[in-house]
């Protein structure tokens, strides 16, 4: 039963991700980013990782397209979607690596299968503290310091998008 | 019988493989910026499948930073797009060269 549900969010975030990239407008595109990452959302509840499902939704599905979806409308992009140019060279070329990548990422997660290492988060603790009070004890523990750097970055994100974006006069 | 766990990692490459294609193809800057979030999420459904595997919290708060950065990464790429379409009138990848040798 697992397996079917899997299966089909898997195939539904790939198709979404191949409509990304073969959408002719740049707003479409956008659009079906959304639904890539609302099937990403159900693949992580479906590995017991609420939490994070939630977050995509809020800051992926949420905050990041519409930061993008503000720049797509900001910028006049009609123009240059007529635009016809040859297929480069390079880019072939950058295909073929990636089947070449493709394979062996293939051959090694065929090698090697998912050894299970018994650690300490097991499905008892889960349930007798709630998923989301074992996550915090340990962000605000064992990850404080990654925590506050990451909000460091945060805070140096906008006030560097801030910066680069005002119009000088 | 195909284990499940197997059924994930397959998704993860699948999706990683399809976000590089995109990011090699389309000149477009915010298809690329998309295809490269697309590459993120592949990764971290492989960071979540084996946070779960063995018992661990370490690839959740792995998937919780890369989200952090994402999000950094989002307003920065963005200005400097706005920044470039004010330049040369569009976000075309090819004609940004500034910093070509």
């Amino acid at each position: 039963m697992e397996l079917v549900f899997i299966l089909i969010c898997g195939g539904l975030a790939a198709i979404a991700s191949l409509l990304v990239i073969f959408a002719r407008s740049t707003l479409h595109s956008a659009l079906w980013m959304v639904v890539s990452f609302f099937m990403v959302a159900v693949i992580y509840v479906l590995l017991h990782a609420q939490f994070l499902a939630m977050l995509q939704i809020i800051v992926y599905a949420g905050a990041i397209m519409m930061f993008i979806l503000y720049a797509i409308m900001m910028l006049n992009l009609r123009r240059e979607q007529d635009e016809k140019v040859p297929v480069r060279n390079s880019k072939i070329f950058g295909l073929v690596a990636l089947v070449v990548l493709f394979m062996e990422l293939v051959m090694v997660a065929l090698q090697h299968g998912v050894e299970a290492i018994h650690g300490p988060i097991t499905d008892q603790l889960v349930q007798a503290h709630g998923r989301v009070a074992v996550l915090s004890n340990f962000l605000f523990s064992d990850y404080l310091l990654p925590f506050e750097v990451a909000s460091i970055l945060l805070t140096a994100g906008v006030v560097g998008a801030v910066v680069l974006a005002k119009r000088t006069k | 019988m195909i284990d499940n766990q197997s059924v994930y990692l397959a998704i993860s490459i699948i999706l990683f493989v399809i976000g590089a294609a995109g990011a090699i193809c389309r000149r477009n800057a915010i298809v690329v910026f998309m295809c490269i979030e697309i590459m993120l999420a592949g990764v971290s459904i492989a960071f979540v499948t084996f946070s779960r595997a063995n018992q661990s919290l370490d690839g959740i708060f792995m998937v919780l930073f890369v989200m952090a950065v994402a999000a950094a990464e989002a307003a920065v790429g963005l200005a400097i797009f706005v920044l470039m379409y004010r330049k040369h009138g569009s976000i075309d990848l090819d004609k940004f060269n500034l910093m070509k040798w």
